[in-house]
């Protein structure tokens, strides 16, 4: 299954499913919940033709405050409303202080942090019934930390139970920007965890730093180690994210299909297992 | 035990920097990718209210603006966890601060209003209308309104008018009324007369119009036979405009 974002700028070509065709969608439920009016008749159009997945922005889940019991409830009805397959959200953090900053900001890898943060997934958990996907988010400068971000990770994983949603590129740019290995990174993270995985385009800003701007198209060094990461875990849903920048439909087509592809090889053994 | 601050106390200084650009100390941090952090929140925030505020932006000088937007992030802890609402959030900022003044822009919160109306508007959930038939009789029956509508009283004519000269003379009661096509879901705009202001509320209220002209003497009003021909003629223009959907059954 290869999906992609569901985006207002594309939103026709989606529902006519002529020039581009995903096996399923994804969107941010905090993009389209109290929504009428035109969008939301859109909304349902293209949620009758594809299957819905969803990626939250606004949970702040390392957040110091409580979890915002209104925004839970509205996510749980939303989920149910719209019979979203996977709940995915981020191991970070965007509100503070009671502010929310509409940013993935980088968490302290810290032993606090990683309880606290573990704490809190189950806490989200338990209330929607389902577990929840996080993602590694890509970070541009580590906070004070006391351990790696590997252990940071699955000190968060292994205590609340959650699973991982694997952002290739992320780990892509994390790897280059903060000078490690990224398969020796996603060798040592907890392969058994993960149920979903994104792919998107980057940009290299100077000779030290790529940034994630989900506009532009997949670089090939991340196609190539998508292709080795699909080897050590079992098939999941593939997602592509564009968000800025839009191409032209068949340019989006054509990294679907490349994903499509590189998924049907590498995983040809577990679909004749299936 | 560590001598560093704990988590909650370096998300603070982490996100209290990127709110205001004090500087702060984040032992471990790159002070050009904390910066990066900031300009990034920044810029979202800065395209977020230009693209929800795109007259009142364009009216206001550059600098003014971005200082405006800057000490709004700095100082208000926003709420909402959609950002489409950032932008109300930032009109309740300068009403509560009163900004009219305090920038000398007297219309800046009726400018906001507007824009943000036309947003809200667009954007709000579905309501479901009153049944209703397409006959009637426009004097006794009690009509059936569109309930996606907002209607807005200002200061100046700010759904007019955009140059400050004109506008600081033209001081008075405007009236606004948006609502959003069924079909195409589109927000249209109609400036309205303080008359009929008071007829679009008391018919929301089910009153008739014939109720309406009745009343109309106690409020100061001479209720002429031009009144009463102009108040159905702009009845049956947003009948037109699916405004009016039609009479109580
Ligand atoms: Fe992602």
């Amino acid at each position: 299954m290869v999906g992609l974002g569901f985006r207002r700028e594309f939103a026709e070509e989606m529902i006519s499913g002529t020039q581009i065709t995903p096996d399923f969608i994804e969107f941010a439920p905090e993009n389209w919940m109290h929504i009428g009016g035109y969008w939301k008749k859109m909304l349902h159009r293209v949620v009758e033709k594809y299957p819905v997945l969803c990626h939250g922005l606004s949970l702040s889940i390392g957040s110091p405050e409580e979890p915002d019991k209104e925004f839970l409830r509205y996510v749980k009805s939303f989920l149910d409303e719209y019979q979203v397959r996977i709940y995915s959200e981020h191991l970070s953090y965007s509100k503070c202080d009671n502010a929310h900053l509409y940013d993935l900001l980088p968490m302290p890898f810290r032993m606090d942090a990683a309880l606290h943060m573990a704490g809190r997934i189950q806490q989200v958990q338990d209330y929607l019934q389902r577990p929840l996907a996080m993602e590694i988010i890509s970070y541009y400068t580590p906070v004070s930390p006391e351990m790696s971000e590997i252990d940071f990770i699955s000190e968060v994983v292994q205590r609340s139970g959650c699973q991982l949603l694997l952002d290739v590129n992320n780990i892509y740019i994390n790897a280059f920007n903060h000078h490690y290995d990224a398969k020796d990174f996603i060798t040592r993270l907890p392969l058994d965890k993960v149920a979903y995985i994104h792919m998107a385009g980057h940009e290299q800003v100077s000779p030290e730093m790529i940034l994630d701007t989900h506009g532009h198209p997949i670089a090939d060094p991340v196609y190539d180690l998508f292709e080795w990461t699909i080897r050590q875990i079992r098939p999941v849903p593939v997602l592509l994210e564009r968000d800025f920048n839009i191409p032209q439909m068949p340019e989006l087509q054509a990294e679907l299909t490349r994903l499509k592809t590189i998924c049907h090889q590498q995983w040809k053994h577990h679909e004749l297992v299936a | 035990m560590s001598s560093l601050p704990d988590t909650p106390q370096l998300q603070h200084r982490f996100t209290q920097h990127c709110r205001t650009g004090i500087r702060t100390t984040l032992p471990g941090v790159a002070p050009d990718r904390l910066t990066h952090y900031r300009q990034a929140i920044r810029h979202m925030v800065k395209d977020t209210m230009e693209s929800a505020y795109p007259i009142t932006c364009a009216n206001i000088p550059a600098r003014k603006w971005e200082g405006m937007v800057r000490t709004f992030f700095a100082r208000h802890a926003c709420t909402s966890y959609q950002v489409w609402k950032l932008p109300l959030e930032f009109y309740t900022y300068a009403v509560e601060n009163n900004w009219d003044d305090v920038y000398d822009i007297p219309y800046l919160s009726d400018l906001l209003a507007f824009e943000w109306a036309e947003i809200e508007v667009f954007n709000m959930e579905d309501i479901a209308p009153a049944a209703f038939v397409s006959t009637g009789h426009w004097l006794e029956t009690p009509l059936v309104l569109n309930p996606e509508y907002r209607l807005l009283s200002f200061k100046y004519p700010v759904h007019r008018e955009a140059r400050r000269a004109r506008l600081l003379k033209e001081k008075g009661a405007w009236f606004v009324l948006l609502h959003r096509e069924p079909g195409t879901g589109n927000v249209k705009f109609t400036g309205i007369s303080p008359w009929l202001a008071f007829v679009i509320e008391q018919l929301a209220a089910g009153i008739t119009v014939k109720d309406i002209l009745e009343y109309a003497p106690q409020l100061g009003i001479t209720v002429t036979e031009e009144l009463e021909k102009d108040t159905l003629a702009f009845l049956t223009d947003m009948q037109q405009q699916h405004f009016v959907f039609g009479f109580q059954p």
